[in-house]
């Protein structure tokens, strides 16, 4: 199993950059999930680490190793397609054992391991089928199989379980989980569903338009999303952004818009500065209307089964309010909200980026210049 | 106090219906019509088809048992099987098959082996390159047959010809037996290489290239990718070009022939298909000729089924 380092890559096509600058260190053993929006660049990312593309600039690494100007046949990684790519002239047995083939393994030993690796993913009764006469999700097993069949240094899944219903789809899932647990193989994953993503990752890795947005934990990215564009990618419905302004009020900072006014939970002192605010539709409760820092009108409630969606108004923008069923709330309802200052998220409203408050020592004459840009990530 | 209760089952709700039979079908002239435009959309095609096909392909077997010189003025008598017993007893047709057999085998390394082999290559000639290298492969397709015969003739001129020269012998193309095949062979393989490269092109087209790049991945080298992957999945159009060569080869040199060597030196270059319009155009039997018409037409009939059946067994069909 082998490390991945990817140094700068980038690659346009004509005017598009598809891929753009991406520095990226894949951990021996990981499972990365690369997850963004149709079109962001993931399949060319994975082309490349693949050798299937040629970078335009940069750099891949494996194991400290140039690959970049290497054929994808001494790459020593195996790659799942998302449409499969099954031989489609050759039985399951003849492509689950095509690698070894290339190998020029022996007919007895290519035989051997083929009855392995089918009996692993249960395809053992299938084998003297055609890939036509396949379902979708044994489809999907076989190119797993042939992708295990030699033991990569590293796997690489371009949505594998794209094509499956909803059901194969969380087993399959699940199956691609136990492997990674049992191997430990290094796998970066391409899918731009969040909840594969958020369930199998070790670490994801946000793409916007060919740029990297933001690489950490599930956990990270969910809670600590460092641009606008990953809080408003990841979460369903995503968090809710408002246009509004750090004002300090007294000696504490406050968040305020129309109809809005919440405390951030900081004792200082700044000049006012306008910011988005982003909470989560699962952060925000229902309260008294004394209490309430945010005050709105139910507009549509949604119904999930075990928990509820409500589509609100506040001032002129809208929030969505996310809670155990019933909510309580009606259409046309006036709704009175609060959040805790620990779950609301600061962005600029220019660049995107998260913002972080940076307490500034207390003997300085100035106003902190705050609040400040996170520092970069990881 | 206790209350008396028991559970009831929950019924499927459902809107009450008085009398739910089928739903009416349409009246007939309304089904009628309602199935009537694909059928009126075909109309055009099958008319001419009966009229320039099958009408002259009965008439042509009608007049295989008939005896007539083409005249207007003179007598068709009919002889019964007479004409398909002459058209067995003369060597003519013996032969005529064994050099339409040998013109197929001339022109499969035109139709096939040329044809993947610059297909395969030209496949890295992308873009405006590549357009224009396909455009100069089938341009003598669009030099009409007779015109390109005459530009051969003077190329073949044992005195003054190109091709003497290159090779530096004595040869008379047209006019010696051997030599005369061989020139109808290369000189149609030289107007069809085209057609075939552009049928190869389409069908490795239409291989999705993922196919390549797993094989790849999965550590085949270049050569292997083609032996393994784009060759077998390329089987089917092969199977299409061997029946178009097997079919239509010596349909294809009827125009050199005719005016290049008509059929000669001493019939060496008559094929079947030269032979049928001797038959009828040459020798004024028109029986005669409208018998190898239908023996053939069978023939090739038997032939091309076979040869779609194999082909049907070779596709695969991906999805
Ligand atoms: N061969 C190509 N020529 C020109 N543009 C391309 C080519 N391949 C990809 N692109 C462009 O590069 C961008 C990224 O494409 P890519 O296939 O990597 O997206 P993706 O993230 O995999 O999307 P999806 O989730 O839909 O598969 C797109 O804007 C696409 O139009
Ligand atoms: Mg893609």
């Amino acid at each position: 199993m082998s490390r991945i380092h990817l140094q700068g890559l980038t690659r346009r096509f004509g005017g598009v950059t598809a891929v753009d600058d991406i520095w990226l260190d894949v951990a021996d053993g990981e499972f990365l999930v690369l997850l963004g929006p149709s079109g962001c660049g993931k399949s060319t990312l994975l082309r490349m680490i693949a050798g299937l593309l040629a970078p335009t600039d940069g750099r891949v690494l494996l194991d400290e190793a140039d690959i970049t100007h290497l054929p994808a046949r001494e790459r020593d990684l195996a790659i799942v397609f998302q449409s499969y790519a099954l031989y489609p002239h050759l039985s399951v047995a003849r492509n689950i054992g095509f690698p070894l083939r290339a190998r020029r393994w022996s007919r007895d030993e290519i035989q051997a391991k083929v009855a392995e690796v089918a009996a692993v993913l249960d395809l053992s009764e299938l084998v003297a089928r055609k890939p036509k006469e396949l379902s979708g999700g044994q489809r999907q097993r076989v190119a797993l199989a042939r992708a295990l069949v030699r033991d990569p240094g590293a796997f690489l899944m371009d949505e594998p379980l794209s094509n499956l219903d909803a059901k194969l789809r969380s087993s399959t899932r699940a199956e691609i989980s136990g492997l990674h647990r049992r191997l430990g193989a290094t796998v970066v994953y391409v899918t731009h569903d969040q909840v594969e993503a958020m369930t199998m990752a070790t670490r994801i890795v946000l793409l916007d338009k060919g740029r990297l947005e933001q690489v950490g934990t599930p956990e990270e990215v969910y809670d600590r999303p460092e641009s606008t564009f990953v809080a408003g990618f990841l979460g369903s419905p995503p968090m809710n952004l408002l246009t509004a302004e750090v004002v300090p009020d007294g000696d504490a900072l406050r968040v305020r818009a129309a109809d809005l006014d919440l405390p951030l939970g900081i004792t200082a002192d700044t000049p006012p500065r306008p910011v988005a605010l982003g909470v989560r539709p699962e952060h925000l409760r229902l309260t008294t209307p004394d209490a309430a820092g945010i005050r709105g009108v139910v507009r549509t409630v949604e119904n999930l089964g075990s928990e509820e969606v409500a589509h609100c108004v506040v001032g002129d923008e809208r929030l969505c309010l996310r809670g155990a069923r019933p909510l309580g709330l009606h259409a046309g309802d006036p709704v009175h909200l609060t959040a805790a200052p620990e779950n609301l998220h600061l962005f600029d409203p220019g660049s995107g980026r998260r913002l972080a408050w940076q307490p500034v020592p207390s003997f300085s004459h100035h106003p902190p210049p705050l609040p400040h840009p996170a520092p970069s990530p990881i | 106090m206790t209350t008396a209760g028991a559970f009831v089952e929950v019924e499927l709700v459902r809107p009450r219906v008085v009398a739910a039979g089928p739903a009416a079908r349409p009246v007939w002239w309304r089904r009628l019509l309602r199935a009537l435009p694909p059928y009126l959309y075909l109309t055009p095609a099958l008319v001419l088809l009966v009229v320039w096909t099958y009408r002259p392909l009965a008439q042509t077997f009608q007049l295989s048992f008939h005896s007539w010189n083409l005249l207007p003025t003179s007598p068709i008598t009919e002889v019964g099987f007479d004409n398909y017993t002459r058209l067995l007893d003369t060597p003519d047709l013996g032969a005529a098959l064994w050099r339409t057999l040998v013109v197929i085998l001339g022109m499969l390394p035109f139709t096939l082996v040329i044809p993947v082999l610059v297909g395969l290559l030209s496949r890295r000639v992308r873009g405006r390159a590549g357009a224009v290298y396909r455009a100069m492969v089938f341009a003598p397709m669009l030099v009409a047959p007779v015109a390109g015969a005459a530009v051969w003739q003077w190329l073949l001129d044992p005195t003054a010809g190109v091709v003497d020269k290159v090779v530096g012998s004595p040869i008379n193309w047209l006019h010696e037996a051997g030599p005369a095949q061989i020139a109808i062979i290369v000189i149609t393989g030289w107007h069809i290489v085209g057609f075939a490269v552009l049928v190869v092109s389409a069908g490795l087209t239409g291989i999705n290239p993922d196919y390549a790049a797993a094989a790849g991945v999965d550590g085949a080298s270049r050569a292997q990718v083609t032996r393994w992957i784009t060759l077998p999945l390329l089987s089917p159009t092969m199977a299409f070009l061997v029946l178009m060569t097997v079919l239509l080869s010596a349909q294809w040199t009827f125009p050199l022939i005719d005016t290049l060597t008509q059929g000669g030196p001493s019939g060496s270059t008559t094929n079947i298909y030269y032979l049928l319009w001797d038959y009828g155009f040459h020798s004024y039997d028109a029986g005669l000729g409208a018998a190898a018409g239908v023996l053939f037409f069978v023939g090739f009939v038997v032939l091309a089924s076979g040869l779609v059946l194999l082909s049907d067994r070779l596709s695969h069909h991906d999805d």
